[in-house]
């Protein structure tokens, strides 16, 4: 059975390492070049520096200034790091989807299913190995991943839980390649047409990760709540790299006066016709910023929790996939 | 007699159409059946069911006394070959070989090596790139290497060339000769297997239509003809399976249950051929009828 599934399986595998092999040689390269720039930049010391809330306004400044530099030189990235998220749909489409539509389509379950090796155990073994391979796979990406997208991320106000490049490192890509791979070998068993399994699995996919980045994962811990006075000198006293969620200026009874924004004025200092900072919006004296935000020290606890969800969706499926083997003629 | 496969009241349904509904059946052990009814009688859904890829809407299948889906082991006695011999593609016969081997306890490499070198099939050609004649040639080595003690080939010769067809047939019935193996085949042409089965069973329309051994079938069948007839009895005749009218004479086919002896009768035997195309000509195109809108 496994030297079948090598067999049949090779050169499928030999085209994905090449791929794979052809993407590093091209991110490498750029990743390096990256973190030359954020060492020559002194961003290191900087994000060092920052992380003290007690920083002095002159170094905030200059450090700030820096990171527009860093920013400007390699930003356009963020697109290239948007397109590197549907590799764990692609293995997907073109590992799980398929894997049992394959055999239905061309006629050959009906060969291999009356061998004396029962479906079942037919199913367990390829799914097993085929999982095992892309988890192997999405262990590299998330690993080369969180290195090549660190400075990126070290370099933006919003840190690792940001939500692209939380989606792109650490471990979350095993439970999104497993949970890809899975939904395709379950479309397959379904729809048992290579195409139509595809296309649900391109759906189905991006759909469940889109439910869960938007719906579940903000709610994964209780958001913590942060306030700040509009009148301050300086940047106001936010925790670096965390995830604001939502933010807003409320009144001194905690009604919402102003939905996304903040309001920062110099002590003392008054608008147009010598009105009260930001009396034109409505606020009354007393008003605060508000923001609800996950701290950044949460990124691996988040991780944990989403790979979870992902891992977990994905045995649901393998499980109702190997129950639909079962009834496949 | 041993009974290698028995079905009972057996039937399998798709949506709200049965594929094969009160199928009663028997296949007696050493035989070499033949499985005839026209495309879409059931015949493939009748093979699935006794290889246990399909599983019984109704009834019940039984192959060597095991009920076979779900079976892996029972799976070890059975060789099937599906319709246009499914293989992988892109292995080389040899590279099949192995993989049967590593999918089978039981498995003699050695004799589905010497087959297909006597067929001249070259081992390290994709077999998707041999022709059909060649492809089911290697499907069937690979069907033979289990030692199966039930071969069941489904349309093996609908893919091959007419030439080619006695020909893989020959080969057939000279591999299962010696082992006592039980063959059941399929086909839509009861001329491409009259020659090899012993054995015959009609499907029509989802239902058995005719089942026994092939001189007993043959024995039991005679025409009839005589001068017209009004349905009454006739001494000796079981039924009367397909009647034939015109103003003063009536041609009849009949089952047999003794010697006729009335004189106003002409008896001739008949040929396999003869009793298959009686029994179907009364398969159930009601359906169709309705379905089209048209009156029957």
């Amino acid at each position: 059975m496994i030297w079948l599934t090598w067999r049949q399986h090779r050169k499928q595998a030999f085209f994905t390492l090449l791929g794979f092999a052809v993407l590093a040689a091209l991110m490498v390269p750029i990743g390096l070049s990256m973190r030359h720039s954020f060492a020559d930049l002194g961003l290191a010391e900087c994000v060092r520096k920052l992380n003290d809330t007690n920083a002095a306004a002159a170094t905030r400044d200059g450090c700030d200034a820096a990171f527009h530099r860093f920013t400007n030189r390699y930003g356009s990235l963020n697109l290239v790091a948007v397109l590197l998220l549907t590799l764990p749909m692609l293995v997907g489409l073109f590992w799980g989807a398929p894997l049992v539509a394959r055999e239905v389509e061309h006629g050959t379950h009906r060969f291999v299913w009356t061998q004396g090796v029962g479906r079942t155990r037919w199913a367990l073994v390829k799914f097993g190995l085929v999982g095992a391979a892309v988890v192997v796979l999405a262990v590299g990406y998330g690993l080369g991943m969180s290195w090549w997208v660190d400075p990126l991320t070290q370099a933006a106000q919003e840190g690792r839980l940001g939500l692209i490049v939380f989606d792109l490192q650490g471990v979350v890509p095993i439970g999104y390649t497993l949970f890809a791979v899975a939904l395709g070998i379950f479309a397959g068993t379904v729809w048992k047409r290579m195409l139509p399994a595809m296309g649900i699995t391109l759906a189905g996919f991006i759909g469940v990760r889109a439910a869960v980045e938007i719906l579940a994962r903000p709610h994964y811990q209780p958001a913590r709540t942060l306030t700040f006075p509009i009148e301050g000198a300086g940047e106001p006293q936010t925790e670096r790299g965390g995830w604001i969620l939502a933010q807003g200026v409320r009144n001194p009874d905690g009604t919402m006066v102003a939905e996304d924004t903040r309001i920062q004025c110099p002590p003392g200092g008054k608008g147009p016709e010598g009105r009260v900072c930001g009396a034109e919006l409505g606020i009354e004296p007393g008003a605060y910023n508000w923001q609800l935000y996950q701290p950044a020290d949460r990124f691996w606890l988040f991780q944990g929790i989403e790979t979870g969800v992902f891992v977990a969706l994905a045995l649901i499926l393998l499980y109702l996939a190997v129950r639909r083997v079962r009834r496949i003629a | 007699m041993d009974m290698v496969l028995e079905a009972d009241r057996l039937g399998k349904r798709y949506g709200s159409t049965w594929a094969l509904r009160d199928c009663s059946l028997h296949v007696p052990a050493g035989r070499i059946a033949a499985l005839v009814g026209p495309n879409g009688a059931g015949k493939s859904t009748l093979l699935h069911l006794a290889v246990g890829l399909l599983k019984p809407d109704a009834g019940a299948v039984r192959v060597f006394g095991r009920s076979p889906y779900g079976d892996t082991e029972g799976l070890a006695d059975i060789g099937f070959v599906a319709q246009d011999t499914p293989l992988y593609r892109d292995f080389t016969a040899a590279e099949l070989v192995i993989a049967g081997g590593r999918l089978n306890r039981r498995w003699d490499a050695a004799l589905a090596r010497t087959r297909l070198a006597q067929l001249g099939i070259p081992p390290d050609r994709p077999v998707g790139k041999l022709s059909g004649g060649q492809r089911a040639q290697v499907a069937l080595a690979l069907a033979l290497a289990k030692q199966p003690r039930l071969l069941l080939l489904d349309e093996p010769v609908a893919s091959l060339d007419p030439l080619a067809r006695p020909e893989f047939l020959q080969s057939l019935m000279g591999s299962v000769a010696d082992s006592g193996t039980t063959v059941l085949l399929s086909s839509h042409l009861l001329a491409d297997l009259e020659r090899v089965c012993d054995y015959l069973i009609v499907l029509n329309a989802a239902q058995v239509q005719l089942a026994g051994a092939v001189d007993d079938l043959v024995a039991g069948h005679r025409q009839l003809i005589g001068p017209r007839h009004d349905g009454g009895a006739i001494g000796g005749v079981a039924a009367v399976v397909r009647a034939s009218h015109t103003d003063r004479q009536s041609t009849l086919l009949v089952q047999t249950d003794g010697p006729i002896t009335d004189p106003a009768w002409t008896v001739r035997e008949v040929s396999l051929e003869d009793v298959v195309l009686a029994h179907l000509a009364d398969g159930a195109t009601q359906t169709s009828h309705s379905e089209w809108g048209v009156p029957a």
